[in-house]
């Protein structure tokens, strides 16, 4: 094996990790708003599956991808007023709203997607395409691993620097960090919980709706039952062991997404271990962080339990 | 004036009042999807109904269909009821049939007296160490159950997938290509019930369900699992061993679910195939909390669902109405119904404040 095909193969695993990263860092960086909040969204893949379902019948039934996007955005949103509704206004168990919503995503989504297709052949999209940057991209090593990448794909690198200011440098995101801890410290002071639980599942839906939308229009050019497959699981996973800290959560997002490239170069490269394993990887990766995660210090102190006055 | 208060007691009528108006409103929302999709809701409902309940054959369907059901939707009450929140259903159900099938293999050639309850343990054994294993996770290195099992609900997918897939499982020839084992021979399909279409498993579930109302209304660990959901610190206080408790809840509901699946192999599929499994799970949750996690209440929903199963095939048929509405209304129900058992906790009050 040459020098030229394994910086090749290296070049080629790094650049996937990236764009693997993206739909997870988008739903990761949301989920971590609505999660300092308090509310222990577990709808997380459910929202990420309409996502991706919304932006595949947008991206196939007009054209335009940037259409499906924002069709993407919203119908995450439209999920986490759902959550929000549950969970603030009704106070159902966090747990058990997430699990309802993402049966209902799961069903829901079929549905239309069969009704949409009839027996017929599948319509499909031209997905994105990359967007060298000029001259960035023509560094040997670093340009095609980090400048010839999707346009999404630059975004999601610049919500981490964007996220942390939002919660730790403005009035906001102490307000909203004060709900995860103390709620009662906001009501007390006259400013409403409902009102910003709301807008916090509503801006982490959205960007999961966000997520999900990415991996339908960067990733495939159709649809599938169960899409999403357990993406949106990893960022809940994502959240706990990255002490539910920005820079914590964006490197659980890199090792998962370093890990599925690795696994999808090694069907290529032709390992001699069955494909399904490859692809059970993560999913097994999953348990063996959470088994060594003994810490739980940055978990906000009321985080899944619904706040009341009584 | 009429106010909203908190009620202090539960009142069984009412509590049943907000799940029937919570299953009227989930059927409308679900009207107005198939409406979405550009069908008539009427004729739907009207072809769903008559191919789950409308002729002897129907209920017969509708018997077989429910049987999975009504098991993971025990699984379900015997987790939640301790408010375990563990979604591991899919996978156990997946577990119980491979493990099921394993059993097939070492216990060929066996009389079917002795064939059949070891080839049920075999399968019982497979989820019942998969739930064991997420209750070990959560009581010893503090995972969260609802992620670990959603974990391992992937990884029995994967395996299966892979036994069949190009595995040792695999059928060779003709149907390779379909993800499948070979056919169990006739000597191992479970027998039917007196000469009718109904395997002799479609009873188990009502055995099952009797078991569970027993145990939680009668015996010590029923006790200590009702107490795990609702005053744990208590529970803790008076001496119980509450991980050991964790582990028992998830090894039975596992047992459970896993119960369901090696059934669906032995009196269904006959033969191992991921298609026949999928769903069996994540439906046995919504089964179980739609019947107010009590096994009674499971079985009655568990039939109301095993119903709609049976239907979507005739719906698909005659009004070509995708057959996946129903995992669709399934879910819209389960919203409503989540949203009814707050409801049902609450009470409206007329008159002025006391």
């Amino acid at each position: 094996m040459s020098g030229l095909f394994q910086e090749a193969i290296l070049i080629s695993i790094f650049a996937a990790t990236l764009r693997t990263m993206t739909p997870l860092l988008f739903s990761a960086m949301g989920e971590l708003v609505t999660q300092r909040a308090g509310i222990w969204n577990m709808g997380v893949e459910g929202t990420m599956l309409m996502g991706s379902f919304i932006a595949y019948f947008v991206a196939t039934s007009t054209g335009s991808l940037w259409l499906a996007v924002l069709a993407a955005i919203l119908a995450g949103a439209v999920m986490g007023l759902i959550i929000a509704f549950m969970t603030a206004t009704m106070r159902v168990d966090h747990f058990v709203t997430g699990l309802g919503l993402n049966l209902f995503a799961g069903g829901i989504t079929l549905y239309w997607f069969q009704s949409y297709v009839r027996g017929g052949p599948q319509p499909s999209f031209a997905g994105f395409e990359d967007v060298p940057l000029p001259f960035l991209s023509d560094i040997p090593f670093i340009g095609p691993v980090l400048f010839s990448q999707r346009l999404l794909t630059y975004a999601a690198l610049f919500i981490v620097p964007a996220i942390w200011f939002l919660l730790y440098r403005t009035r906001y995101g102490l307000e909203l960090r004060c709900l995860g801890e103390n709620p009662k410290a906001l009501d007390v002071k006259g400013l409403s919980v409902p009102v910003r639980q709301y807008g916090a599942v509503m801006f982490g839906s959205a960007m999961t709706g966000l997520g999900g939308g990415f991996l339908m229009l960067a990733f495939s050019d159709r649809f599938i039952a169960d899409f999403s497959a357990g993406r949106g699981w990893i960022v809940v996973v994502a959240l706990i062991a990255g002490n539910w800290k920005p820079k914590g959560v964006l490197m659980a997002v890199v090792a998962f997404a370093l890990l599925e490239a690795i696994a999808t170069h090694a069907q290529v490269v032709g390992v001699g271990v069955p494909r399904q394993l490859l692809l059970a990887l993560p999913y097994l990766a999953s348990i063996i962080l959470l088994m060594g995660v003994r810490f739980r210090t940055g978990q906000p102190a009321m985080l899944g339990f619904p706040y009341s006055r009584e | 004036m009429i106010r909203i208060e908190r009620r202090i007691d539960a009142n069984p009528w009412w509590t049943a009042g907000t799940l029937v108006a919570a299953l009227a409103a989930g059927m409308l929302a679900s009207a107005l999807i198939v409406a979405t999709a550009g069908a008539d809701p009427f004729e739907a409902f009207r072809t769903l109904f008559f191919g789950a309940f409308g002729s002897q054959k129907a209920v017969m369907t509708t018997l077989i269909k429910s049987t999975p059901l009504i098991l993971t939707g025990l699984a379900t009450v015997i987790a939640f009821r301790a408010q375990i929140w563990s979604i591991g259903q899919e996978g156990q159900v997946f577990a119980g049939a491979m493990a099921g099938y394993l059993g097939s293999q070492i216990l060929a050639g066996l009389p079917p007296l002795l064939f059949f309850p070891g080839v049920i343990l075999f399968g019982v054994a497979g989820g019942l160490l998969l739930g064991g294993a997420c209750a070990i996770l959560k009581t010893r290195f503090g995972v969260n159950e609802i992620v670990s099992t959603v974990m391992t609900n992937y990884l029995a997918i994967y395996l299966l997938s892979y036994l069949l897939a190009g595995g040792p499982w695999a059928e060779i020839g003709d149907g390779a290509s379909y993800q499948q084992s070979v056919p169990l021979p006739a000597a191992e399909q479970l027998p039917l019930l007196f000469g009718t279409k109904l395997h002799i498993g479609v009873l188990l579930p009502f055995v099952a369900a009797i078991c569970c109302a027993v145990m939680l209304d009668r015996t010590a660990l029923g006790y200590e699992i009702k107490a795990l959901g609702t005053n744990p610190v208590a529970l803790g206080h008076k001496g119980t061993n509450i991980a050991r408790t964790i582990i028992a809840v998830m090894c039975i509901s596992g047992g459970l679910a896993a119960l369901a699946g090696v059934i669906e192999l032995y009196g269904v599929g006959h033969r191992l195939k991921a298609d026949n499994l999928v769903g069996l799970g994540y439906a046995g949750i919504i089964v179980g909390m739609i019947g107010g996690l009590r096994p009674l209440g499971t079985v009655l929903a568990g039939l109301l669902f095993g119903g709609l199963a049976s239907g979507a095939v005739s719906m698909r048929v005659v009004s070509d109405i995708p057959a996946s509405l129903v995992p669709a209304m399934q879910g819209i129900i389960l919203l409503f119904v989540l949203c009814a058992s707050v409801m049902a906790r609450y009470k409206i009050v007329r008159g002025t404040a006391s």
